[in-house]
């Protein structure tokens, strides 16, 4: 029966989304309760099946043999499942009130509901196949509200979006084949599937494809080499890019990139190999590089994508850490960075919403307009700068704690580059924050004597990461335990 | 006694918060009306109430942590931050002397605020950043792990940051900016060195002798000591250490001056805490002795002693010149420190005292004149001796204090800081240590008195001045607390005993 | 002797006889002729695909009852009967979706003719796959080298003259050197029959007479019939003769005609020279590398190409690359691989020139990317199938080409030194084709930009909450017209049929694999 559940919340969405446009909405309200009662009703199955997790699997259909996709929920994946579960109907119910000032609503909405199933379906995969199916669809289904705009801009980032999906997925294929043929079975499975006799004199082939597999997930990560088109997919409008392009889209390929090492080639044949060096020292320059150019950017949202970009890394810096504490760490910040992210991205949406205003020179005394919003962002900014209290610094004290146990001179460099990271993002979030609440600075010119908070569709959303971030922050012992059970046997 | 513990951290952050609400909500208030003059605004600042309340508030709080402070020895755990860490309070001989100076320099300088900030404007907001801070302080002070300890600390940079870019003037907010980002850079150097402590530190609770497990660290022993290094490094920025001392002189001058004089007395000595902290309470000394960390830490903070004289000496802005001199004069505290010899160490905190009441009236009376007549800098302030008798008085004073004239609290640091000195047998530092202190001394003589003589003696050319025609006419507040400040400089240094007697029984506790 | 062992030969007579009927036939009738020749063909090699399948193995029909040395015979096995099959159903959805365009394109004096061709085309096509016999081989290789060329240059604009003399020119080099090759082999041999062959070269392989020649004459059947496929150095041909010929013919030669070559060399490969005989020599690699080189070569010039037919010409020279790696890798994975390659190419490309020709009647004839932009909203059938396609190609899951692409992977994956070239060039040549199909796709879903400016702004798509507006804004944007589903039921059909074909190949492939590897064993 929970078997039924889990093939049902990858359809659901994604059913309702096709039907969209064949249901005859006579009104905006009808059109808007159609969509959040189908992400609730989802979620709402999603939560049940975190509280019994269902222990089968379902296979959907076979491609050929014993490729199939096939759903299974394990602790990994019972983790992006609920946090997308979470997101899901909050950011929904914000980009009710963002998409009004917005064209095209029906085709949006279409969209961010499939992209709900298809988040689902990765999270939900028992094998690589499926994982790789639903991750190639989920550029797919992205790749119209990228588009959604329809400036030119938005046409040139949506090529570019498009290419490094499918470029990095074409790379990601290479390991997937490779699994398929030098594995025991396809499954995940924790500590890895390869079978070493299969594999025998081909050690170094294999690393050369993993190196290879890393690469092409962490495009949708948007690592160093390949982290341009990021910022540049911040043309779409802000739910797409908080939800998408800070948490789900993103946070897949940090979640691919831990079932290849963990459950596919498995961390104890990694670790300690050139390849293992070789991905960190990416994974740490990115750390670096994303910061640097986040406080060079002075674009709000590209900012803040810049800084996703980092953030990212950080989770991939726990992977290639090849422990289980550094899954751990790395668990916990994909599950905390995304509370963190979605809700600056949202209040910056929300200023762009309510003053059109996109570049961080222009949000001088703001604050004092928008208290509430402001005062969330500030909160979001300490909590991803990591000061202790909030969500931020649980997951570096993990990922830092792991990186010392790993005792690798280059996990230690990773340490320092946390640290930098660190202080570039109080540059770059606490720069806003100060420029927002900058004293002596209220202007009283005709455009912004109107400004003033969102309403509760926007600042709902707010409230309750500001409440999760500080939990979590207070609070993390039982999350961490819970991952880290998650991780064992890894 | 948890309940004098927490309250006294609590007390003041509560009643900070609320007033910090409340001038938000008038603020914004104000904000939304469509006529608003800048009197207006002003208007609805200030008021008894307010001065009522505020000073309850921190009476109260004060109480509370000297009480916890005096009357218990006890310890709080309040909840598990981390899996294994929480969030605990400890009162230690530490704790128990840095909560006694600042509980008496925030109160002074709160009297001093009442005259000085009503002109300043924005006075709720003010208090609040005051109170918020005072709390924060406590909970640094008290904090009995590193990471409580972290938490404070870059609490105490978030809270005390708006107390920088208090007036709003684009200088104001810059100044404010790399205050933050240079404070955050140190914490997070700090964190660096905390991560590789708590895997090799068999506990983070603060005991002396430390707690490092010479087991573990076999074999790590570089990565230990690098970042044990790093954290020196980190903490080394609030107290303005060398290679990041830059923010001072910047922060200073632009803040209103009571919050430059808590900043300058108070504030920075956060960075002296939490270096005793790391190398007596976690690292241990025995682990440090005779490595390259200390010999390097030793070099930097002499060369700061040094250069941060000379650049006082060569400054022209007052209290810039006042900011460099802190600078300088910190970093005796943390030569003392590196010396790792129980009188060295005396030395250290009783320059902790010294330098604490010394600069923080050597930063109100520079605020005086600010506050009467507008002048910030050095030579403009020729004569000023004629109209304030009374404050210029005391302003020499202070200076004889910083300089280490005998009957002043500063003598006797600097002869205890040049005694460990001597008596370590660290090869070159042992003599170039006291050598550097006399010369620094010399450039703190040559920096200050210049000021009380020309202020006294001005020669021919004070023309203006002199029409002005008016007296000293310093507000009671003013007068009041650079009296007491005064006498906290002058009365110890006059009755040493008590004083030394518990200062060098801290000092062996902590090198046990 | 079962009945149905008649069929393929009875749909080899009836295809050959149907040709010369439809000269005397007006042009309404020949088309009828010729569709219904096409259904029945169909159905009877649907019924020897069900007997073949049931048997379990192959079977020989001697023609005229003569035996080996003179006589000339079929060999039927599963494979043969299913490209028959399905060389049917993509030639008929071919032949209606290109109805209108033929009427509109071909004089109306010339109809008939076309449909003598594309008999004449089904009937080598069909002998190529069945026949038992290289040198009938050979003399239908000539036939359908000689049907393609009127099918490329009916079309009369000037471009097509050129195109199919440059098509003759290349195909006729082509036979010359199959037919030399298999001079060759008959000299070496003695024998013509594709059996009798093999028992020859075997035994010239264990005791290594001979070496040399027998090398040479592989050699020169594949490169002739590598030629004809258009490989990649020998594809200057293609995409003058598929870019602009009439629609119906660019989607037969780019589906049917190159692959029923490739499938003749693999026949060659197993039951003449043996597969064994092949691994063991060098041929292989050289296919290999030219594969590897068409792949990305195809793609580059591809990427360069702005009108959207000869884009999706360049884009088949890439894909035979895929093929021809497949074969290069020697071995019998590679082979089920570039087989169903050859399928799911087949049913890929022509449902890529259908849709591409229903833009372009949506644009108002444009081709380029500029005149396309936006012609996914008017004509959204088109639209749907070409990003359908284009999804296929890039290898997307769900569809046809992600099997095959994960097939060739899976092949490679065993072989020690040509698993690395495999794997690079199958995702450089995905990022390639993303780069120009799914540019194609883009640009297809958004306004046209350039030009004038606030006339672009003034015409920004608004369309409220409901659906149907867009494309309406769109067509006055571009001054194309809108085509709507009913206005061309049967293209319409033909895409969903092409659409639904994609989807079975990309979702239930096992049968189909099952099939092909069943077939191979029957070749041997």
């Amino acid at each position: 029966m929970k078997e039924i559940i889990m093939l049902l919340v990858v359809i659901l969405p994604v059913f309702s989304g096709i039907l969209m446009p064949m249901l005859p909405f006579r009104t905006r309200r009808q059109m808007l309760f159609y969509l959040e009662a189908v992400v609730c009703i989802n979620s709402v199955l999603v939560l049940m099946l975190l509280f019994g997790l269902p222990k089968g699997s379902l296979t959907l259909f076979r491609f050929t043999g014993n490729l199939s996709v096939t759903f299974r929920m394990d602790g990994l994946g019972a983790l992006f499942a609920g946090m997308a579960a979470i997101l899901w109907p909050l950011a929904m119910l914000y980009s009710f009130e963002y998409m009004k000032h917005e064209d095209n609503e029906g085709s949006f909405f279409l969209f961010y509901l499939i992209t709900y199933g298809v988040t689902l379906g990765v999270a939900l995969s028992e094998n690589i196949l499926t994982m790789y199916f639903f991750f190639e669809m989920l550029s797919l289904v992205t790749l119209p509200l990228v588009l959604h705009t329809r400036t030119r801009e938005a046409v040139l980032a949506a090529r570019t979006y498009l290419y490094y999906m499918l470029g990095g997925a074409a790379f990601a294929f290479i390991g997937m084949v490779f699994i398929l043929v030098y594995g025991t079975t396809s499954s995940f499975v924790p500590g890895g599937v390869l079978d070493a006799a299969k594999i025998g004199e081909k050690s170094l082939m294999l690393l050369l494809i993993y190196v290879l597999c890393f690469c092409g997930f962490s495009v949708k990560t948007a690592m160093w080499p390949f982290s341009a088109w990021l910022p540049k997919a911040g043309v779409a409008p802000t739910p797409v890019t908080a939800l998408l392009h800070a948490v789900a889209v993103v946070n897949t390929g940090a979640f691919a990139v831990m079932r290849v090492t963990y459950f596919s080639f498995g961390s104890g044949l990694l670790r300690g190999t050139w390849a293992q060096k070789l991905v960190m020292a990416l994974v740490i320059f990115t750390i670096v590089y994303g910061c640097s150019r986040a406080v060079k950017e002075t674009h709000l949202k590209r900012r803040l994508a810049w800084s996703t970009i980092s953030n990212l890394s950080y989770m991939l810096f726990g992977v290639v850490l090849m422990t289980p504490l550094g899954l751990t760490g790395a668990m916990a910040h994909m599950l905390f960075h995304s509370f963190m992210k979605i809700c600056s991205f949202f209040c910056v949406g929300a200023v762009i919403c309510e003053t059109d205003r996109h570049y961080v020179h222009e949000i001088n005394g703001l604050g004092w307009k928008m208290p509430k919003v402001f005062g969330c962002f500030a909160i979001s900014a300490l909590a991803l700068m990591g000061v202790p209290g909030l969500c931020g610094f649980v997951s570096k004290w993990n990922l830092a704690k792991a990186a010392v146990a790993s005792e690798m001179p280059m996990a230690y460099a990773g340490v320092a580059a946390l640290m930098i990271s660190a202080l570039l993002t109080a540059i770059y979030m606490m720069d806003i924050v100060i420029r927002a609440f900058s004293p002596g600075k209220v202007s009283h010119s005709e455009g912004e004597r109107n400004v003033r908070d969102s309403n509760w569709k926007m600042l709902l959303p707010l409230g309750i990461f500001v409440v999760i971030m500080f939990y979590f922050g207070l609070c993390s012992g039982p999350i961490i335990k819970l991952l880290t059970s998650f991780s064992n046997g890894c | 006694m948890q309940v004098l513990m927490l309250g006294s951290i609590g007390l003041p952050v509560t009643s900070g918060v609320v007033l910090l609400a409340f001038s938000l909500s008038q603020r914004l208030k104000a904000a939304g009306r469509v006529e608003r003059t800048e009197e207006e605004g002003k208007l609805q600042e200030g008021g008894a109430w307010l001065y009522a309340y505020v000073f309850i508030a921190l009476i109260c709080s004060v109480g509370f942590s000297m009480a916890a402070a005096w009357w218990g020895n006890g310890s709080v755990t309040v909840f598990q931050l981390l899996d294994t860490i929480s969030i605990y309070f400890h009162v230690d001989e530490t704790g128990r002397l840095f909560m006694t100076i600042i509980s008496i320099i925030w109160p002074v300088v709160g009297i001093y605020s009442v005259p000085y900030m009503r002109r300043e404007g924005g006075e709720k907001r003010y208090y609040a950043f005051f109170l918020l801070a005072y709390g924060m302080l406590t909970g640094f002070v008290y904090a009995g792990n590193l990471i409580t300890m972290y938490l404070f600390y870059e609490l105490i940079t978030l809270v005390s940051m708006p107390l920088v870019l208090h007036n709003g003037t684009r200088e104001a907010v810059r100044a404010g900016r790399k205050y933050l980002f240079y404070s955050l850079c140190g914490a997070y150097c700090g964190l660096f060195g905390i991560f590789f402590l708590y895997r090799y530190c068999g506990s983070m609770n603060f005991t002396p002798g430390g707690t490092l497990e010479y087991a573990m660290v076999s074999g790590h022993e570089d990565i230990v000591l690098l970042a044990v290094f790093v954290m020196l490094l980190g903490f080394g920025v609030k107290a303005g250490m060398l290679p990041l001392h830059a923010w001072l002189p910047t922060a200073h001058p632009v803040a209103p001056s009571p919050a430059s004089a808590a900043l300058s007395s108070v504030i920075v000595k956060a960075g002296v805490i939490a270096i005793i902290r790391v190398i007596f309470y976690v690292v241990g000394r025995e682990f440090l002795q005779g490595t390259w960390v200390q010999y390097t830490w030793m070099t930097l903070a002499l060369l700061t002693v040094f250069m941060g004289s000379m650049l006082a000496y060569r400054e022209q802005g007052f209290k810039k010149r006042l900011a460099y001199s802190t600078v300088s004069q910190v970093s005796y505290i943390l030569f003392g420190l590196s010396l790792m010899t129980s009188d060295a160490l005396s030395g250290a905190l009783l320059h902790v005292i010294a330098h604490g009441f010394i600069k923080c009236g050597l930063f109100l009376t520079a605020g005086v004149f600010l506050h009467y007549y507008g002048y910030g800098r050095v030579e403009q302030l020729r004569g000023i001796g004629k109209k304030m008798p009374l404050v210029l008085g005391c302003f020499t004073l202070f200076s004889l204090g910083l300089i280490g004239i005998p009957p002043t609290l500063g003598f006797l640091s600097k002869w205890y800081l040049a005694q460990g000195a001597l008596q370590s047998q660290i090869p070159v530092f042992s003599w170039l240590g006291p050598m550097i202190l006399l010369i620094s001394a010399f450039l703190t003589a040559g920096y200050l008195l210049p000021v009380t003589i020309n202020g006294f003696f001005p020669g021919e050319e004070t023309s203006d001045l002199e029409h002005t025609g008016q007296k000293d006419k310093t507000d009671w507040g003013m007068g009041i607390s650079l009296l007491l400040l005064a006498v906290f400089t002058l009365l110890p240094g006059i009755f040493p005993k008590p004083l030394l007697q518990f200062v060098s029984e801290a000092a062996t506790i902590i090198l046990k | 002797m079962n009945f149905v062992c008649n069929f393929p030969f009875i749909s080899i007579i009836i295809t050959l006889f149907s040709g010369p009927l439809c000269t005397i036939l007006s042009g309404k009738w020949a088309k009828r002729v010729n569709e219904a020749v096409i259904v029945i063909v169909g159905i009877l090699s649907a019924c020897v695909l069900g007997y073949v399948g049931g048997t379990g193995e192959a079977f020989v029909y001697r023609m005229g009852h003569f035996p080996a040395p003179w006589g000339n015979e079929i060999r039927v096995g599963v494979l043969e009967a299913f490209m028959g099959f399905f060389f049917c159903v993509i030639m008929l959805l071919c032949m209606v979706a290109g109805a209108r365009e033929r009427e509109e394109e071909i004089e109306e004096s010339k109809q008939n003719l076309y449909y003598v061709m594309v008999n004449l085309l089904l009937c080598s096509l069909l002998a190529l796959i069945y026949t038992n016999d290289l040198f009938t081989a050979y003399v239908f290789v000539e036939i359908n080298t000689i049907s393609a060329c009127g099918l490329i240059m009916i079309r009369q604009n000037g471009r097509t003259i050129e195109a199919a003399t440059r098509y003759m020119i290349m195909s006729l080099l082509g036979s010359g050197l199959l037919l030399l090759g298999l001079c060759f082999l008959y000299d070496l041999t003695g024998h013509l029959l594709m059996s009798n062959i093999k028992e020859q070269v075997h035994i010239l392989a264990q005791t290594g007479q001979y070496h040399i020649p027998l090398m040479v004459s592989v050699g020169l059947m594949s490169v002739g019939l590598a030629m004809k496929s258009a490989l990649y150095p020998f594809h200057a041909w293609l995409p003058d003769a598929y870019g602009y010929s009439t629609l119906s013919s660019a989607a037969i030669l780019s589906s049917l005609v190159s692959k029923g070559y490739i499938f003749l060399l693999i026949k060659i490969f197993y039951r003449v020279v043996g597969f064994e005989v092949l691994t063991g020599s060098k041929v292989a690699n050289v296919l290999f590398v030219f594969g590897i080189i068409g792949m990305i070569m195809g793609s580059l010039n591809a990427m360069q190409e702005d009108q959207i037919t000869r884009m999706i010409a360049y884009s088949s020279v890439a894909q035979i690359g895929y093929i021809y790696m497949g074969i290069g890798l020697a071995t019998q994975e590679g082979m089920v691989a570039s087989i169903y390659h050859v399928i799911s190419h087949g049913a890929t490309k022509s449902l890529l020139f259908v849709a591409a020709s229903g833009l372009t009647a949506a644009s108002a004839g444009g081709t380029r990317y500029r005149n396309l932009a936006g012609s996914g909203y008017r004509n959204k059938l088109a639209g749907i199938a070409f990003t359908v396609g284009s999804l296929s190609m890039v290898g997307m899951p769900m569809f046809s080409g992600f099997i095959s692409k994960l097939f060739f992977a899976q092949a490679a994956v065993g072989h020690a030194h040509k698993m690395l070239p495999t794997f690079i060039a199958l995702a450089i040549s995905t990022i390639l084709n993303a780069a120009y199909f799914m540019k194609m796709v883009i640009s297809i879903y958004s306004p046209r930009y350039g030009g004038n400016e606030e006339e672009d702004a003034s015409y920004a798509v608004q369309d409220g909450w409901n659906y149907g507006e867009v494309s309406h804004k769109e067509m006055r944007r571009n001054g194309g017209k809108v085509i709507f589903m009913k206005d061309q039921p049967v293209k319409a059909a033909a895409l969903i049929c092409f659409i639904v074909l994609n989807f079975i190949l990309g979702l239930n492939s096992e049968p189909i694999i099952r099939m092909i590897q069943k077939g191979l064993a029957m070749f041997g």
